[in-house]
């Protein structure tokens, strides 16, 4: 299917198999897409494991940063999907990565976030402090002077349940520094689980260190290149023979859009179909990026053309 | 006076023009940190500004967007450190005027939700608003944790002891659109003394404005709203008849600006005079609101005013 100009069609009946036959690798976000929260959508397993023996690449990524990718491996398996976990980017994976190659980072990290962080860090032999519980003591003074760790030379935000008011102080007393780095997971502001709950995001606590700082980070997740970069050398992927399938037109089509793939969303998560058509309808250049090629109401709707 | 020039404002002004702006003025509304005390030294010479003031039957009022005590204490702290006629109904704190706001502007019925420390609910309590109580769930995690019923507004302030859990909750509650959403103020980061900053009311707003995809209403400054509670509490505050003094421009100036003030930086606390010129220099002309009209290095220059107006008395 060459792009046509035409956006946000329904991938229905004799649309799914030519747009199939045209890309060899697939990449999936997770939540909202393949599971919410510990229960696979119906008919997830399938796809991915039909799409596999079909001779498709299938890959995941996911901003999602509490697992690691031997954990989301157990997941995918308990779930059903046949998964290894050479095939999962979870930005806690990409985020050590990014250290490692992109900043080049010689020094430890102050880390908000989870043990899935912590142990991505520690296999490519990143040291760490402040993971965990850490409460307030003493005056605000002794707050203002928290002792500061010298080999301290980037701040790291991930999900982390455990953030605080101290966390957050310890992370600008960092940052006043000039020389420390600031890298953030993803922006998300609402992580997803089943029955259609949610709690806040990453997102939520960067913002906070942000404001606080008065600093941008630098953000390793969905939208920006980084992950897609980070699996296409792992895996050799063409771009225009490749496609994402995600449920946030913030994050997983405009990753797509933003590296030339083809992109698919569907609505068992968090984006609908009247908000990508207000993007369209906008007019406005930056926003075009978000809207799909195509929508599904859930990935299941591809199976009758992989059975077929 | 500062008027209608084309570089108008960061007037550095002393001796005789001060005096001026002092017979000019019936209304002074002061800012704290950074302007009479630092944390608990106050600045040399503040006391005798404002006694002074108060003496010559002046109108002044402290404007402070610090919502981690109740005014009782700082009636205590302005005794303490030599400002001997300073009262309860002079003193103006964002987190009074929050209070003010949900029992008379919203006239809220239920419970509100705060994070915040304990000056903040105390000072809601004492205008009759419930908090929801902080209990002790044992086992509540952020994916499972219980709502209090009625709960009518959030209200977000300074909270040392922020944690995830109360981001949670504080999300789910303003999941229902009738649920209000403030905040005591937006300062980012607010100084101690020493040159040391902490994390402010305005990052934890942040973090619940990106949660719940909702922007909160602020009560502190730069907002008009502790304006029309001095206002009402005078019956009535005529703007030309005051000037606003703040060590802080994107709160102190701008509030004076968007309430029609003059307005008066003094450079012992957090804005630079450079940050002043920068705005004034500016292209863009909503960065005219950051600028003052004047510029002293202390308020202590007003002492030399005062002792002027009593050598021509005697």
């Amino acid at each position: 299917m060459s792009g046509s100009g035409s956006k946000c069609v329904r991938l229905s009946g004799p649309l799914v198999k030519p747009l199939l036959d045209s890309v060899d690798c697939v990449l999936f976000d997770c939540d909202g897409v393949i599971w919410r929260g510990n229960q696979a959508v119906a008919g997830a397993p399938q796809v991915i494991n039909l799409l596999k023996e079909r001779g498709k690449r299938v890959l995941f990524v996911t901003n999602n940063s509490t697992k690691t990718r031997s954990m989301y491996a157990e997941k995918m398996s308990a779930l059903g999907f046949n998964v290894t976990e050479d095939e999962v980017f979870g930005t806690a994976f990409c985020c050590a990565a990014y250290l490692q190659t992109v900043c080049a980072l010689r020094g430890k990290v102050y880390l908000l976030g989870s043990a899935a962080m912590q142990q991505e860090l520690q296999a490519v032999g990143i040291q760490h402090v402040g993971v965990g519980p850490d409460h307030v003591s003493g005056t605000q003074q002794d707050w203002a002077n928290v002792p500061l760790d010298p080999d301290v030379k980037a701040v790291v935000v991930g999900f982390d349940e455990h953030f605080s008011y101290m966390k957050l102080n310890r992370a600008l007393q960092y940052l006043l520094q000039n020389d420390c780095l600031f890298v953030g997971t993803n922006r998300d502001s609402r992580l997803p689980l089943e029955g259609g709950k949610a709690v806040p995001g990453t997102g939520c606590l960067l913002q906070a260190v942000e404001a606080a700082a008065q600093r941008q980070a630098q953000t390793v997740g969905k939208p920006s290149r980084f992950m897609f970069d980070c699996l296409a050398a792992r895996f050799g992927v063409q771009p225009e023979r490749c496609m994402m399938v995600g449920d946030r037109l913030d994050t997983d089509i405009l990753l797509g859009s933003n590296c030339g793939l083809k992109t698919l969303l569907t609505l068992t998560g968090v984006s609908t179909v009247a908000e990508a058509e207000a993007h369209r309808a906008s007019g406005c250049a930056g926003r075009q990026g978000m809207v799909p090629d195509y929508y599904v109401e859930s990935i299941a709707d591809l199976l009758p053309a992989l059975q077929g | 006076m500062a008027g209608a020039f084309a570089f108008k404002g960061c007037q550095k002004i002393r001796g005789a023009q001060i005096r001026g702006l002092l017979e000019a003025k019936d209304f002074f509304l002061f800012d704290c940190d950074g302007v009479i005390w630092h944390g608990e030294n106050a600045i040399t010479g503040a006391a005798k500004v404002v006694n002074a003031l108060i003496r010559r039957g002046k109108n002044v009022v402290f404007v402070t967007n610090n919502c981690t005590r109740p005014r009782e204490n700082y009636v205590s702290k302005f005794t303490r450190l030599g400002f001997t006629d300073v009262m309860l109904d002079q003193i103006f704190s964002s987190s009074y005027c929050s209070a003010l706001y949900l029992r008379d502007v919203v006239k809220v019925r239920g419970q509100v939700f705060v994070i915040g420390c304990e000056g903040l609910c105390r000072e809601l309590l004492e205008a009759g608003i419930p908090c929801v109580e902080e209990t002790d769930e044992p086992g509540a995690t952020i994916y499972n944790c219980a709502l209090a019923p009625d709960v009518k507004a959030v209200l977000v302030g300074h909270d040392d002891k922020l944690t995830f859990l109360k981001l949670a909750k504080a999300s789910c509650y303003l999941r229902d659109p009738e649920c209000l959403f403030l905040a005591t103020d937006n300062d980012p980061w607010h100084p101690l003394s020493g040159g040391r900053i902490l994390p402010g009311s305005g990052s934890l707003t942040a973090a619940i404005e990106v949660a719940s995809g909702r922007k909160a209403t602020v009560i502190g400054k730069p907002s008009r709203f502790m304006f029309e509670c001095i206002s009402s509490q005078f019956s009535g505050v005529d703007p030309a008849q005051c000037l606003m003094v703040g060590d802080r421009l994107e709160t102190d100036m701008l509030f004076g600006s968007n309430c029609g003030l003059d307005t008066m930086l003094t450079l012992t606390g957090v804005s630079q005079i450079e940050e002043a010129q920068e705005y004034r220099n500016s292209d863009l002309d909503s960065n005219r609101s950051y600028v003052p009209d004047y510029v002293v290095d202390t308020i202590a220059d007003f002492l030399p005013a005062f002792e002027e107006n009593e050598e021509q008395n005697d």
